[in-house]
């Protein structure tokens, strides 16, 4: 299948896609400190578009140096829609029940429930509050809202388990924004995936060029 | 007129402002509350519910604000955001309303985030049908002890932790003698009977950390974490005696049945749950040979 040549987004659109995704990124992380009180790294965001059945293969190439990975994926849709894949490292879970509690027991239930219950939980609430985070101030500088569905996770799993093809729709392209963030306490990264298809690229290629209309 | 659809629907719907006071209270959640909104609106949230002063609720305010984010509190881990009675009298499992909740965020018609809303769910029919299906799922339906699959995981779980980090713990096969026998000479219901009355006999006497379950037809299994042979052999000599003296009156007439046991230990050189069972099995069928009603240790 080709890629039609209004799906694909002009170097000058790639750029201000780069420079939207910088300014939100930027934004997230310091709202990110306040809301869980500890400071993420999120790198420069890289994007590259291409078939979104060549994803599995993609993501598989770039978290291949993790053993074991949880994933949280949750749809959002406005009008700029698709499907955010986070990807933590193997361990992730239970640092973050660790740095999240700051010593403080605040579930009632902590005791009773098994851990991989609590881990589940809380790679849940932070996937959610980083996903909401990154796709929430990318929508908010390009004019749009977005809702989102509940997070799902995959946790702890070998990652040629975790993610096949088959849950691809073959004939849709894929804007890939990766990034990669890590907590400055605590060791934990992971990888951000937002994956939109052709449905939203004419849109979004309205939505850049009033953006930068602004400068101009 | 759209604001009924507040009123009427069947989901609790609570709206906070950038300060956690209530702005918005429905019918649903006045009704379970027995709060009215003019009672509450206004007033911090925490105020009236000072639990959810807590980091995760707060986590889940700011990120709404900052980030229109949505955040979600399952039933699973948090059982209620309002602790509300449940609705239905009958055979209720729980004391609270179990619920499902979410917040998400409010805009004005400069898409700028004004409020925040809260939805309340009542699961707490499904997570009752979730917690039967779970109970079906471990426990023998005739006896009501933990089935063969559960305890089978349990010692697995067991099995790998002692191998990782040492310690011991032992296993007690036990079987009912000439079982057979009571099924031929008094029909299949008394066995039933027996298997029943001999399952909870032996339950009345472990500890709660202890797991009893029914391997077979006959045969049951129980698991006693770190317990040595020493002990292990005393808990299943008690468990012998008891069977011994018990007396089960089926219509009018009294049964006596005795048992046998095999005990195992988990030591250097197993290698396996499924060794520690086949031990266990080994020394069970010792005591058989033996004569019956008789406690025998693995080698």
């Amino acid at each position: 299948m080709e890629i039609h040549e209004d799906q694909i987004l002009t170097g000058e659109e790639g750029e201000i896609l780069q420079e939207i995704m910088n300014i939100a990124f930027g934004k997230s992380a310091a709202d990110l400190a306040d809301v869980i009180d500890t400071h993420v790294v999120l790198s420069i965001p890289f994007i590259k578009i291409m078939q979104v059945t060549e994803l599995p293969v993609y993501i598989r190439d770039h978290v291949k140096d993790y053993k074991k990975i949880s994933i949280v994926e949750q749809n959002f849709w406005g009008r700029f829609k698709g499907d955010a894949l986070l990807i933590f490292s193997s361990g992730s879970g239970k640092e973050l029940i660790a740095m999240l509690q700051h010593g403080q027991v605040e579930m009632s239930s902590f005791e009773s429930d098994p851990i991989d219950i609590l881990e589940r939980e809380t790679l849940m609430e932070v996937g959610n509050i980083l996903i909401g985070a990154c796709v929430g101030k990318l929508a908010e500088l390009l004019k749009d809202v977005v809702t989102y569905t509940p997070p799902m996770v995959v946790v702890e799993r070998y990652y040629t388990d975790a993610l096949s093809g088959k849950q691809f729709d073959a004939d849709k392209t894929a804007i890939v924004l990766k990034t990669d963030f890590s907590f400055t306490e605590g060791n934990v990264s992971g990888f951000l995936f937002l994956v939109t298809s052709n449905d939203s690229i004419k849109w979004l290629k309205d939505a850049l060029r009033i953006f930068i209309e602004q400068y101009e | 007129m759209f604001q009924q659809i507040f009123d009427a629907i069947n989901i609790g719907i609570v709206i906070l402002d950038k300060d956690l006071k209530v702005h918005g209270w429905n019918r649903w959640m006045e009704v379970h509350s027995g709060i009215d909104e003019s009672k509450i609106k206004s007033s911090p949230i925490f105020d009236t519910f000072p639990h959810l002063n807590n980091p995760k609720f707060i986590r889940s305010c700011k990120s709404v604000f900052s980030f229109g984010n949505f955040c979600f509190f399952s039933q699973k881990l948090h059982r209620h955001l309002f602790p509300f009675k449940t609705t239905s009298y009958a055979d209720s499992k729980f004391d609270f309303m179990q619920q499902s909740c979410a917040m998400g965020p409010l805009r004005d018609e400069n898409n700028e985030i004004k409020y925040l809303f809260i939805y309340v769910q009542d699961v707490t029919e499904v997570a009752a049908y979730e917690q039967k299906l779970l109970e079906m799922n471990m426990r023998d339906g005739l006896t009501g002890i933990y089935n063969r699959r559960f305890l089978e995981s349990k010692l697995s779980e067991e099995f790998n932790r002692h191998q990782r980090y040492g310690g011991v713990f032992s296993l007690v096969m036990l079987d009912i003698d000439f079982f057979k026998k009571v099924n031929d000479t008094h029909g299949h219901q008394c066995g039933d009977f027996i298997l029943k009355a001999v399952s909870s006999r032996v339950a009345s006497i472990i500890r709660n950390v202890d797991y009893l379950a029914r391997y077979g037809g006959e045969e049951f299994c129980c698991l006693l974490p770190e317990t040595g042979i020493p002990a292990a052999l005393t808990v299943a000599e008690r468990f012998r005696a008891a069977i011994e003296q018990q007396e089960t009156n089926y219509d009018g007439e009294i049964i006596k049945v005795t048992i046998s046991l095999g005990v195992s230990e988990f030591r250097k050189g197993i290698e396996s749950a499924e060794m520690m069972i086949k031990k266990a099995d080994e020394a069970l069928y010792r005591a058989k040979r033996e004569g019956r009603n008789k406690v025998v240790v693995m080698d």
